[in-house]
């Protein structure tokens, strides 16, 4: 769809420490990550070990004391449509019809074009909603709504995809489809992909790399290159090598 | 239900439930409040034709409508306004101070949302004035302002400030910070966030404290009618009741209640058009 491919994404000895009521939280120690372009990484790390934080300050919602986060060599300290963030809940705005959500981020950018529509109509299309364009949020089922918010975050065609276990609170069935579909996406458009979890099986399927994280403070305390062969299956959940390297990573995670 | 997605996972047991014995559950709640209106008029019938049979003490419906009907051509007292022109006159009272006072409610709503400090300094005020009845400023308005138009209707604002100031407020703080982040990284500036995401979200909880407002605004304004005023339905309630015209009272009342219920079926109206989750 695009000639673009995903960004490199570096983030370099990011340090945050949160202020609440009097105590002191170091959220991340000096955090080095380097996301090469159309790679798919996972954060994978216990709750509370800061890799939410690690997404958000990629993603420019919060500040670093410390550090910075540069895309395709160049510092980002806000938000920006070059980097969408997709959230644990859709977070649809309910008063939007599906096609209208889809079309937010060019309408408030202020780029729609007749051929906004069509576009549109593509990203509804590629997610199989082709016919719920005039349904509103509440019309639609758990999945339906996170396959939504993806066409959403899609249009503004983002060089870097920010995942914040975008699939947790969905049923088993429903969460391994949404897997499925988000692979044959990434393939097929090769945006680089931060995906948060902290689902060993779901990051040892998705990503091209785990990078394991410790809490209090946070930091990427390993990273393991999964070789495992692409395209990725239901098959593959159940052969030999996949459960050695599931195992593998549940270690690492424990020793963290 | 063509709203239903037909690939929901969610069994048949969702939709029979809707469809029964033929009637939507929307459409059988609505023939159940009709026939319970129904019923309350004719127990109000039965009390006064069987049990009081004295109409000063207590009209039945009909010599209600009656009085109603003769009262909207002829002026009540002798020189003064009609029904229509009394309920005009407090009707106008009422709009324009529940305009003036949702603006100024939902200002100080929105400053309170936004800045942490405006917000612990209105704080107290609200708390202080919101469970003072209006009532109790009548006469200090008066001394203030006289008895023309404008203690009315700043005392109708003042009334809805608070709420309209917490319901705004609240609405605003509801707006989870994920879907405001959402917008920023969907290429929205901060300002448009502001105003077709926060704002627009909390719009229906803001409409709600309209609606509430909107009661607040008519015990407001007909209290204040009964004390200072020479016109308007709580004028016209006041100078019945010392001639004994009991039925014009009742006539008044039901005034209110339709003019009451009118304002509130548009803003249900607003709403639904705002919150497409009210609909099927």
């Amino acid at each position: 769809m695009s000639g673009e491919t995903g960004a490199r994404v570096e983030v370099k000895s990011v340090s945050k420490i949160f202020r609440r009521s009097r105590q002191l939280t170091q959220a991340l120690a000096s955090v080095d990550l380097c996301v090469e372009p159309g790679e798919f990484i996972c954060l994978l790390g216990p709750s509370g070990c800061g890799k939410s934080t690690l997404l958000h300050i990629v993603a420019g919602f919060i500040v670093p004391d410390d550090g910075e986060v540069r895309v395709d060599g160049v510092a980002r300290t806000g938000p920006g449509a070059d980097r969408c963030m997709l959230f644990q809940s859709p977070t649809l705005f309910p008063w939007l019809t599906t096609a209208d959500n889809v079309l937010f981020g060019l309408r408030a950018r202020g780029v729609v074009t007749s051929e906004s529509r069509r576009r549109v109509d593509e990203l509804l299309e590629l997610v199989g909603l082709g016919s719920f364009g005039d349904h509103y949020p509440h019309q639609l089922s758990g999945g339906m709504r996170h396959r939504a918010s993806l066409a959403r975050a899609l249009i503004n065609r983002p060089r870097v995809l920010l995942m914040d276990e975008p699939f947790a609170a969905l049923d088993a069935i429903t969460r391994e489809a949404m897997q499925n579909f988000l692979l044959e996406l990434w393939e097929r458009e090769r945006t680089t992909i931060i995906f948060v979890t902290h689902d060993v099986e779901e990051a040892a399927l998705l990503s091209d790399r785990v990078c394991v994280m410790s809490g209090r403070p946070g930091r990427i305390v390993a990273t393991e290159e999964i070789t495992l062969g692409r395209p990725r299956d239901e098959v593959l959940r159940d052969t030999a090598e996949f459960v050695a390297l599931r195992r593998k990573l549940r270690e690492r995670l424990a020793d963290a | 239900m063509s709203s239903i997605p037909s690939s929901r996972r969610s069994g048949p047991s969702g939709v029979s439930s809707v469809w029964r014995d033929g009637l939507s559950v929307s459409a059988r709640h609505w023939l159940i409040s009709v026939a319970s209106v129904g019923l309350g008029i004719v127990v109000w019938h039965l009390a006064a034709a069987v049990l009081v049979r004295d109409p000063v003490l207590l009209p039945g419906p009909l010599t209600t409508i009656e009085v109603l009907i003769r009262y909207l051509k002829t002026p009540y007292p002798a020189d003064g306004e009609t029904l229509i022109g009394h309920a005009l006159v407090s009707m106008a009272r009422v709009l324009v101070g529940f305009v003036f006072g949702s603006l100024i409610g939902i200002a100080v709503g929105a400053l309170m949302a936004g800045i942490r400090g405006f917000r612990a300094m209105v704080d107290p005020f609200i708390e202080i004035t919101r469970p003072l009845p209006p009532l109790a400023f009548v006469p200090v308005l008066i001394v203030w302002f006289g008895i023309g138009e404008a203690p009315k209707i700043i005392l109708i604002a003042a009334g809805i400030v608070p709420v309209m100031a917490i319901s705004t407020a609240a609405g605003l703080d509801g707006v989870p910070k994920d879907m405001l982040n959402c917008a920023r990284c969907l290429g929205a500036s901060e300002w448009y966030t502001m105003l077709h995401v926060r704002i627009r979200a909390a719009m229906p909880q803001i409409i709600t404290g309209m609606r509430l407002s909107v009661g607040l605004s008519w015990t407001s304004i007909v209290a204040v009618e009964m004390i200072a005023a020479t016109s308007g339905l709580g004028f016209v309630i006041l100078q019945a009741g010392q001639f004994l015209n009991t039925s014009l009272i009742f006539s008044g009342i039901l005034i209110i209640a339709v003019l009451g219920l009118t304002i509130d079926a548009a803003l249900r109206r607003l709403q639904w058009h705002l919150d497409p989750s009210m609909r099927p």
